[in-house]
């Protein structure tokens, strides 16, 4: 199979799983005890007529499988549905807060890899040395530690103590300067990185212990490979074999790794937005289920279950790309 | 801890009578072996020392109190000197409208040995909290983990055993779970499944359900091996029906991997079930769950009460990285490929 095929094939793939999610989140709104409008309409006057009348004027009183249908035709056409509560269409509200959280996603994403790699690679050159070992204890303290405690602290420290970062919000870089009050570019834009580093940190280091942790395994396996033996033995300088012989082939798992945990980071980026009170589909998503707007949970869920298998379908092409040994459409 | 040692007791039987003396050998994963080789890393065995004691702490707490606390029962009753003779401080329970101040922890100006962890915003003392704390994370991580554990291993056992559209269908659907970020999924269970007043028992629920998907993955690939096995042949020509085969073979040959797998994802749990509780859909008050207190000192006593926020994160970093420690050495362990 071609490489062409192989995106076509992974992309239709894909389909079974966006329909099952649509299923999944679909039943799960519809199976509250309550019917959606007296939930939403909690602690209201509810009148019987005007229950009615929103039910009908949503379709809220058709069968199950009719309003399935009509989620699905306005799915796939773009249409993600219309949040009663809010009363607009949910696209809308989910462009609007998708910035500020795919900044945030990046920049961690950005300085797990940054860190994760060079501390990676280090340790496993010196496999069993105290600069492996406290790599090791950093990575193991980076999985076991919530990364929300994890906020709270550099907060605590860096906000409150020390009083040198921003402790809330973000600075959006796309918006002009004058918006937020600034008046140059330089000024707005270090205001955005100022604002940007502790929910990057908070947010990127459960990803950065894990990519350190594979980085590390795949670095001890490559350099143990018969080329890099090759390599040593014609008298290859070690950082050459380092760079060149072993680094490629550690790189790819790290691919892997990347796309599977971005529904991790989408999933931490909910509590690390709620701590940084960061406007972005986090929040939203938080918001909405406190005012069960079902249309916008539905419509966040989607969305974000359909990033992830994106994401992952991207990696499995890139990875096609980058590795020729990669056979394309082969089952495991 | 004590659950998975009675697990892998309950495994010894069923894997000799497989007849998998060769396959034994072969991948070494007999749990004598196992064990005695975690216990020589050093690693494995702080980890079992940090897992061990928090057990202990949990269970201690629970045998102390009433068994109301057991099940996730709320704990209006709950006062700080009942709950642990060991520390048993003089309780501050002042008479309602009296203002009860956040006292601070031993060590700061104002704190006094009486509540040496400080107390909360009610007047409850602190460490009485962290202590019971344990019970909630350790329940909840164990209960959840066998939750995702007993059914990944149906689906993946029925899966690979099985192959074709069964295969395809179970996978395909477990996939699509694994697909929405599991954190989301639980919040959205939890809130839908109790109609919008949510608490520890449907975050159990969830959180295991959520984490069916990546034990059946690891299951039904060493189903997959498995089934092609003599013994597994030789079953089959006897006559063993379908279940009993999955049940007595092909289970308890597949799996050495899930147990190193459930031993890192309790950790997982506890860490989903905290952020849970920090957004308000997993422990309600006054259940003392450590991500629940978090939720407090966050929302109000972050600046001014540091204390309240540094204890229950500490709390869930040392139990986390306890069973993190354990299941890496178990791993280790069990993986032929990492010699030492």
């Amino acid at each position: 199979m071609g490489l062409l095929r192989y995106t076509i094939y992974r992309l239709l793939q894909a389909i079974p799983v966006l329909i099952g999610i649509s299923i999944i989140t679909f039943v799960l709104a519809n199976l509250a005890p309550g019917d959606p409008v007296r939930l939403m309409l909690q602690g209201q006057q509810a009148d019987e007529e005007l229950i009615r009348t929103i039910e009908q004027r949503y379709g809220l009183d058709q069968p199950l499988h009719v309003r399935y249908w009509n989620y699905m035709t306005g799915l796939v056409q773009g249409d993600l549905g219309y949040s009663i509560h809010r009363r607009r269409p949910v696209s809308d509200l989910m462009l609007e807060r998708a910035g500020p959280t795919l900044l945030l996603v990046l920049s961690a994403y950005l300085f797990a890899i940054v860190t994760a790699i060079p501390l990676g690679i280090i340790a496993a050159k010196r496999r069993n040395e105290p600069t492996d070992h406290i790599s090791r204890i950093v990575a193991l303290i980076g999985v076991s530690t919530p990364s929300f405690w994890i906020g709270i602290m550099l907060i605590i420290v860096f906000a409150v103590r020390l009083g040198v970062l921003p402790s809330a919000g973000l600075v959006y870089p796309w918006q002009p300067p004058e918006a937020a009050g600034h008046g140059s570019y330089l000024e707005h834009w270090t205001e955005t990185i100022r604002h940007l580093i502790l929910p990057m940190i908070a947010l990127g280091t459960l990803q950065m212990a894990t990519l350190m942790r594979v980085e590390r395994t795949q670095m001890i396996e490559s350099l143990q490979e018969e080329y890099v033996k090759l390599a040593r033995a014609y008298g290859v300088p070690e950082r050459t074999i380092l760079r060149k012989h072993a680094f490629r082939s550690a790189q790819l798992p790290i691919i892997t790794i990347i796309g599977l945990n971005l529904s991790t980071a989408l999933g931490g980026a909910v509590l690390v937005e709620t701590v940084f009170a960061i406007n972005g589909i986090g929040r939203l998503f938080v918001e909405a289920i406190q005012q069960l707007d079902y249309q916008l949970i539905m419509g966040i869920t989607m969305v974000l279950g359909f990033m992830f298998v994106v994401g992952v379908v991207i990696t499995d092409i890139s990875y096609a790309y980058i590795d020729p040994r990669v056979t394309y459409g082969e089952r495991e | 801890m004590a659950t998975t040692e009675s697990q892998l007791d309950d495994q010894e039987p069923g894997a000799a009578e497989g007849g998998s003396v060769d396959e034994e050998v072969e991948t070494r994963v007999g749990w004598r072996y196992t064990l005695a080789k975690v216990k020589r890393d050093a690693t494995a065995r702080i980890g079992l020392y940090i897992v061990a004691f928090v057990i202990f702490i949990a269970a201690f707490a629970a045998i102390d109190s009433n068994l109301s606390r057991l099940t996730f029962d709320t704990m209006s009753d709950y006062t700080a000197a009942q709950a642990i003779p060991f520390f048993d401080h003089p309780t501050r329970i002042p008479p309602p409208g009296e203002a009860h101040p956040n006292e601070p922890p031993v060590f700061v100006d104002g704190g006094s040995l009486s509540h040496p962890l400080g107390t909360d915003p009610q007047g409850r003392d602190y460490f009485t909290r962290i202590i019971y704390g344990s019970q909630v994370s350790v329940s909840v991580g164990l209960a959840s983990t066998a939750i995702g554990l007993i059914g990944g291993t149906i689906i993946g056992s029925i899966a690979g055993y099985y192959g074709g559209w069964i295969d395809d269908l179970l996978m395909r659907s477990v996939e699509t779970v694994y697909a929405i970020p599991p954190l989301v999924l639980i919040i959205v269970f939890t809130v839908f499944i109790s109609g919008g007043s949510p608490d520890i028992q449907y975050a159990v629920i969830g959180v295991g359900i959520a984490f069916i998907p990546v034990f059946a993955r690891i299951i039904r690939s060493r189903v997959l091996s498995v089934r092609e096995m003599d013994y597994i042949e030789a079953a089959r020509a006897a006559g063993v029906k379908d279940r009993n085969i999955i049940r007595r073979h092909v289970i308890p040959n597949s799996f050495a991997p899930v147990m190193v797998y459930a031993t890192l994802q309790i950790g997982v749990t506890i860490l989903i079930v905290a952020g849970l509780s920090f957004l308000g859909y997993g422990a309600q008050p006054p259940t003392p769950d450590w991500g629940e207190m978090l939720r407090i000192a966050h929302g109000r006593y972050m600046h001014s009460n540091i204390w309240l926020s540094i204890w229950p994160g500490l709390a869930i970093l040392v139990t986390i990285m306890g069973f993190n420690l354990f299941g890496d050495g178990l791993q280790d362990a069990l993986d032929p490929r990492i010699e030492n």
